[in-house]
C-alpha cells in the first residue's frame, strides 16, 4: 500500500539524486560546449535530452507526484550553487523541464512508469523545454528549418537520452538492491514475474 | 557589505536584476549590470579582480553559443553576404547576438556574487524561519552537502580498486568514459546512506510537520532595508539612463 | 538541568524502562525471521550488553525499539515492545526521541551536515526546546566529551572519521533522553577517544543499551549481558563476572567475542585450575595465580604460555625474495599533499606485515605507494603490483553477480585456474552465484573482495586495508586462517589496521607511522614492549600485554 506522503527515506533520496546529476549534468554542460564548437549550434538539442533524465530516474525509483519535478529542480539548485555557467536562472529551466515531464506522469495518474511512459516523459520535458527556450531565446526570429529540426531532435533526445537510459540505469540500480523498500520495489515484487 | 545581507531579501533582489537583465534588450544596460556586480565584488566584498573575471570566463563560453547561434541562423541574417563583402560586421543579427553574449555573462554575475555571498546553512535556516520551507527537505538538502565530499572520496577508492584490477596506474583526472562507468556504484552507495541518514534523523525526532527552533538563523538587521532599497535604486537608475 | 524535566519521577518504578515481550522480526522475502520470540526487559538505570554473531539480529532489536522497524524499515513485527509501559506503536520513531537517543553503526556516516553546534543542538530542536536551553545543551555536551570549542562553527565534513563519532556521541547525550542505545560506538575511535565515551556511559543517568565487540573496555562498566544466538532467539543472560564462565560453550558455538580474561579462565579451568573469582580483565586473572595450589601451578604456567603464544604471531625467517621495495619514497594520495616524505621500505616474499598508527597519519597512503597504486612523487618504487583488498570491499566490484565477479577474476589467471564451485566452497559463499556483491552482508563482501583477488595467482603478495572492520569473532577467525594458509604459500601480505590485536596475533613485523615518518620497522613484540612509542603514535597496547609482561617476569617453576 503506497501512501501519498513522502517518507524522509524517499525525500534524501530524491535530493542525493539531484545532487549526484547535477554536478554530471554540469559535466555533460563541457561536453555540449566541446561538441557545439565542433558541430554547430543544433547539438544543444541533440545533447538536451540527458538533462532531463533525473527526473525520470527519481519517478521510476519513488514513484509518488511530485519526483519528477523536485529532482530537476534540485539538480538545478545544485549546479547553481556549484557555479553553472547558467547561473539562477537555471532554477527556471529546472522547474520547466521538471515539470514537462511531471505532467506525462501525471496523465498516467501516477501509476505506469513502464518504458514507453518513461521515453514519454523525456519527450514531455523536451517539449516543455522547446517551450520555454523558444521565449527567453527569442526563437521566432530564427529559421523555420531550423526550428523544425530543432524541435525534432530534442524530442527524440529526450526519449532516448532521457527516457532509455534514465530506465536502464533504473534497472541497474535495482539490482544492485538498495532499492528495496521504495515504490518500484514493491511494484515488481507485486507484478507477476 | 554582501555577506551581512539577510540572504533572503538579497535573493529577492538578485532575481529583480536578473528579471531586468533579461527585459532589457539593450547591450549597454547589460554591461552596466556586470561593471556594477564585479564593482561590488572587488571593492564591498574585497575578491581578488582576477577571480570576478576567471568568473566571466564559463559565463561567456556559455554566451558566446548565442552569439554564434543568432548570427549564423536568424531568418533575414545576411551574415554570409556581408562575409563576402567583406564589410565590417554590423546589421542586427550582430548586435542581437552580443546583447544575448553579453547578458549571458551578467545574469551569470549576479548568480555569482549571490552564490558567493551567501552561507549555504544561514540560507536555509532562513528559508525555514521565513518561508516556511518544510524542515525535512532543508534536512535533506544539507545532508546531501555532507555526502557530496564523501562521494568524491569514494569515487577515488573506486578509481584505485578498478586500477588494481586492470593493473594500470589510474589517471590523475576522470575522464568522460571513466566517469559514466563509476555512476552505478556511486549512485548505489549514495542512495544507500541516504537511507540510513533519514533513519538517523528520524531517531533524533525529525518530524514531518510541527514546531521547531531554530538556533542560528540570520537576523534582520536595520542595514537590510537600506541594502534592498540602494539596489533596487541602483536599477532603477541604470534603466532609466539606457532608456 | 533540563533532561530532569523528561524523567518524570526520581523515585524508582518497578516497571523496566524497556520491554520486549514475544518479539518476532522477519523481512520480506527471506525465509527465516530474524528475530525469533524474544523476551527482555532493560531496567532503569540498568547497563545492558548485547551480544550476538553477526545477522543475528541485534541491530533489529534495536531498532524496533522506538518502531523504526517496521514504519522505516520495512518488516513484519510481532509481540509487544514497551517503553515506560507503554506500547511503542502508539507514537512515531521521531515522537521517541525524548525517550531514546540512539548511536547508529557508524554513526560519523549519517550525521546531518551542519556545523558541529547545529549537530549537537538538532535532537533539541526538532523538539522545540527554546534555544536558550538548546545553546546550554550544546555547551554541557562539548565539554563532557572535551571538544575543543573551536569546533563549534566548524563543518562535520571538515572532521576526520574519529572525530565525527565523537560529534555524533556529544549529540546523543545532548538529546537528554533518559535512555541510551548505541550500535558498536567504539568501532571507529582512537583509544583517548573510547576513554570519553567510556565516561559518557559511566555517567549517563538512565538505562544504557549497549551492542559492542570491544568487550575488553567496556565489559566492567555493564551490569548484565544477553546472548542472542544465530537463529535471532534469546540464548543467554546473567551478570558479567559469571556469565562468562556459565555460558562459555554456548559463546564459542556462535562465535561471539568473549574478553581474553574468560577464555584463559576457561582454558585453565578445563584443565583443573579453577580460579576463585570469575576474572573479568587479564590483571583481575594474574592477581589470583598465587592462590593457586602448588601441585597444580606448573600446569598453570604451561597453559598461560601456550595462550600466549596462541596469541601471538609466530617469528618469520627474513630468507624469502624482496618483492617490493620504497626508496626514499615520498608518499601522497591521488589529489592531496605529500604525508610521508621520506619512506624507505621493503616487503619479502612470506612475510606478513602490519602497518599501524593514528587515523590520518598515512596508514593507507603508505600502503597504496607500496602496492602500486600511487605513484611516489619522489623516491622510487620498485616491484611487482600488489592485489589491493579496499577498506569498503564494494569498491572493487564491477561485476553484477557474484558468479561474474568471480569469473572476471579467474579470466585474468595466467595458468590454470579453480573452478567458481570451488572458490564458493573454499570461501564460504555457497548458494550466493546470482545474488549482486552488493546485497551481500560484509563478511560475505570481504570474503569474496578474498576470493577474486587470490583466485589465480595474479599477485604475489597483497594488502588488505582494515580486513577485520565490521566482522565479529567468528569470521575474523575465519579471515586470520585464510591469511595465515596465503602466507604459506609463499605470499606476501601487508595489512593496514587500527587493531592492535589482530595485528599482534597474525603479523610478526610492524609498521608504525606517525608525525610524517616510518616511526618503527621491525618485530610486533618489540612494538609491544615499547609503550612510549605507542601512546605517541596514539596505538594502544595489545590487550594480552599484561599477560606476556608477566610472564617475562614470572621465573619458570
Amino acid at each position: 500500500m503506497t501512501s501519498r506522503n513522502w517518507t524522509l527515506r524517499e525525500l534524501l533520496i530524491v535530493a542525493v539524486l539531484g545532487a549526484v546529476f547535477g554536478v554530471l549534468y554540469l559535466a555533460w554542460v563541457q561536453v555540449w560546449l566541446v561538441a557545439q564548437a565542433i558541430f554547430g549550434a543544433i547539438t544543444m538539442d541533440v545533447v538536451m535530452g540527458f538533462w532531463f533524465i533525473v527526473s525520470i530516474i527519481a519517478a521510476a525509483m519513488v514513484r509518488k507526484p511530485g519526483a519528477a519535478l523536485l529532482s530537476e529542480l534540485l539538480a538545478a539548485a545544485t549546479q547553481v550553487l556549484l557555479g553553472s555557467p547558467a547561473g539562477l536562472l537555471l532554477l527556471v529551466t529546472g522547474l520547466v523541464q521538471g515539470a514537462g515531464a511531471e505532467a506525462v506522469f501525471a496523465a498516467t495518474r501516477w501509476r505506469n512508469y513502464s518504458l514507453p511512459v518513461l521515453m514519454l516523459a523525456g519527450v514531455g520535458a523536451a517539449v516543455a523545454s522547446y517551450a520555454y527556450t523558444w521565449i527567453r531565446f527569442d526563437y521566432g526570429a530564427l529559421a523555420p528549418g531550423l526550428l523544425v529540426a530543432m524541435f525534432v531532435l530534442r524530442c527524440a533526445s529526450g526519449a532516448l537520452l532521457g527516457g532509455l537510459l534514465g530506465h536502464s540505469i533504473t534497472e541497474a540500480l535495482y539490482r544492485t538492491g538498495v532499492l528495496n523498500g521504495l515504490g518500484i520495489d514493491r511494484d515488481k515484487r507485486l507484478a507477476p514475474a | 557589505m554582501l555577506s551581512a545581507f539577510h540572504p533572503l531579501p538579497k535573493l529577492v533582489v538578485c532575481l529583480v536584476w536578473l528579471a531586468a537583465s533579461i527585459a532589457m534588450f539593450d547591450a549597454g544596460f547589460q554591461l552596466a549590470v556586470i561593471a556594477t556586480v564585479a564593482l561590488l565584488l572587488i571593492v564591498a566584498e574585497r575578491r581578488s579582480p582576477l577571480l570576478v573575471i576567471g568568473l566571466m570566463i564559463p559565463f561567456a563560453l556559455f554566451g558566446f553559443g548565442f552569439f554564434t547561434t543568432s548570427v549564423l541562423f536568424r531568418q533575414d541574417s545576411d551574415f554570409a553576404l556581408q562575409m563576402a563583402r567583406e564589410t565590417p560586421l554590423h546589421g542586427e543579427a550582430v548586435s542581437a547576438g552580443t546583447v544575448l553574449f553579453l547578458r549571458a555573462i551578467a545574469c551569470g554575475m549576479v548568480s555569482a556574487a549571490f552564490v558567493l555571498t551567501t552561507d549555504p546553512a544561514g540560507l536555509l535556516k532562513a528559508l525555514m524561519a521565513n518561508w516556511r520551507l518544510p524542515p525535512r527537505v532543508a534536512f535533506a538538502l544539507f545532508s546531501v552537502m555532507q555526502l557530496l565530499p564523501d562521494l568524491a572520496r569514494e569515487a577515488q577508492q573506486v578509481r584505485l580498486a578498478r586500477a588494481m584490477k586492470r593493473g594500470r596506474l589510474p589517471r590523475r583526472l576522470v575522464g568522460p568514459v571513466e566517469m559514466w562507468s563509476l555512476v552505478i556504484p556511486l549512485l548505489a552507495f549514495a542512495i544507500r546512506r541516504a537511507g540510513r541518514a533519514a533513519i538517523a534523523m528520524e531517531a533524533k525526532g525529525l518530524r514531518p510537520s510541527g514546531r521547531r527552533t531554530i538556533v542560528g538563523a540570520p537576523q534582520w538587521r536595520s542595514g537590510d532595508a537600506v541594502r534592498a532599497g540602494g539596489a533596487l535604486a541602483l536599477l532603477a537608475s541604470l534603466i532609466a539612463l539606457t532608456l | 538541568m533540563a533532561w530532569a524535566s523528561t524523567v518524570t519521577s526520581v523515585l524508582p518504578r518497578p516497571e523496566p524502562a524497556a520491554e520486549w515481550r514475544g518479539v518476532s522480526v522477519a523481512y520480506p522475502h527471506q525465509r527465516r525471521p530474524v528475530l525469533d520470540a524474544v523476551d527482555l526487559a532493560l531496567g532503569r538505570g540498568e547497563r545492558l550488553l548485547l551480544l550476538g554473531p553477526s545477522g543475528c539480529g541485534k541491530s533489529t532489536l534495536l531498532a524496533t525499539l522506538t518502531g523504526l522497524v517496521p514504519i522505516s524499515v520495512e518488516a513484519s513485527v510481532e509481540g509487544d515492545i514497551m517503553i515506560d509501559a507503554v506500547d511503542v506503536t502508539t507514537r512515531g520513531a521521531a515522537d521517541w526521541a525524548s525517550h531514546v537517543a540512539f548511536l547508529f553503526q557508524d554513526a560519523e556516516q549519517t550525521l546531518c551536515g551542519m556545523t558541529v553546534a547545529d549537530e549537537i543542538g538538532f535532537a533539541l530542536e526538532n523538539r522545540a526546546a527554546p534555544e536558550g536551553e538548546i545553546r546550554r545543551a550544546i555547551d554541557a555536551a562539548m565539554s563532557a566529551l572535551d571538544l575543543p570549542p573551536g569546533w563549534r562553527g566548524r563543518w562535520t565534513a571538515t572532521l576526520s572519521g574519529g572525530e565525527r563519532q565523537l560529534v555524533a556521541i556529544a549529540a546523543a547525550q545532548a538529546q537528554a533522553a533518559p535512555m541510551l542505545v548505541a550500535d558498536e560506538p567504539s568501532a571507529n575511535l582512537a583509544p583517548e577517544a573510547a576513554q570519553r565515551l567510556r565516561r559518557v556511559i559511566r555517567r549517563h543517568r538512565g538505562s544504557v543499551l549497549l551492542v559492542d565487540h570491544r568487550l575488553d573496555r567496556l565489559v566492567d562498566l555493564v551490569d548484565r549481558i544477553v546472548l542472542l544466538d544465530r537463529d535471532g532467539r534469546l540464548a543467554a543472560k546473567g551478570a558479567p563476572r559469571d556469565f562468562f564462565r556459565t555460558h562459555a560453550s554456548s559463546l564459542e558455538a556462535n562465535g561471539v567475542w568473549r574478553p581474553l580474561a574468560a577464555r584463559l579462565d576457561e582454558e585453565l579451568a578445563r584443565n583443573g585450575v579453577a580460579l576463585a573469582k570469575p576474572p573479568l580483565t587479564l590483571d583481575e586473572l594474574l592477581r589470583q595465580l598465587p592462590d593457586i595450589p602448588a601441585s597444580r601451578r606448573a600446569t598453570a604456567h604451561d597453559i598461560l604460555n601456550r595462550f600466549a603464544k596462541a596469541q601471538t604471531a609466530p617469528p618469520q625467517d627474513n630468507s624469502g625474495d624482496v618483492l617490493v621495495e620504497l626508496q626514499n619514497a615520498a608518499c601522497a594520495p591521488l589529489f592531496g599533499p605529500v604525508v610521508l616524505p621520506d619512506a624507505s621500505v621493503s616487503v619479502r616474499a612470506g612475510e606478513l606485515v602490519a602497518i599501524l598508527g593514528r587515523n590520518g597519519a598515512g596508514k593507507s597512503t603508505l600502503a597504496m605507494t607500496l602496492a602500486g597504486l600511487l605513484r611516489p612523487r619522489r623516491g622510487r618504487r620498485i616491484g611487482d603490483p600488489a592485489g589491493v583488498s579496499f577498506q569498503n570491499p564494494e569498491n572493487q566490484f564491477t561485476g553484477g553477480s557474484v558468479a561474474d565477479e568471480l569469473a572476471q577474476a579467474t579470466a585474468s589467471c595466467p595458468g590454470a585456474a579453480p573452478s567458481c564451485e570451488e572458490l564458493l566452497a573454499h570461501w564460504g559463499l555457497q548458494g550466493l552465484e546470482r545474488r549482486h556483491p552488493f546485497e551481500l552482508s560484509h563478511g560475505q563482501k570481504r570474503r569474496l573482495a578474498l576470493a577474486t583477488l587470490t583466485a589465480g595467482d595474479r599477485w604475489p603478495w597483497l594488502v588488505l586495508d582494515e580486513p577485520t572492520a565490521g566482522l565479529d569473532f567468528a569470521n575474523t577467525e575465519t579471515l586470520v586462517g585464510h591469511i595465515r594458509a596465503l602466507a604459506a604459500h609463499g605470499a606476501a601480505i601487508v595489512i593496514v589496521t587500527h587493531d592492535v590485536d589482530f595485528a599482534f596475533r597474525v603479523c610478526h613485523r610492524a609498521i608504525v607511522v606517525d608525525s610524517g615518518s616510518i616511526a618503527f620497522d621491525g618485530p610486533m613484540p618489540a612494538l609491544a614492549r615499547d609503550t612510549d612509542l605507542l601512546r605517541r603514535a596514539g596505538l594502544e597496547e595489545p590487550s594480552i600485554g599484561p599477560l606476556l609482561s608477566w610472564l617475562e617476569l614470572e621465573p619458570q617453576c
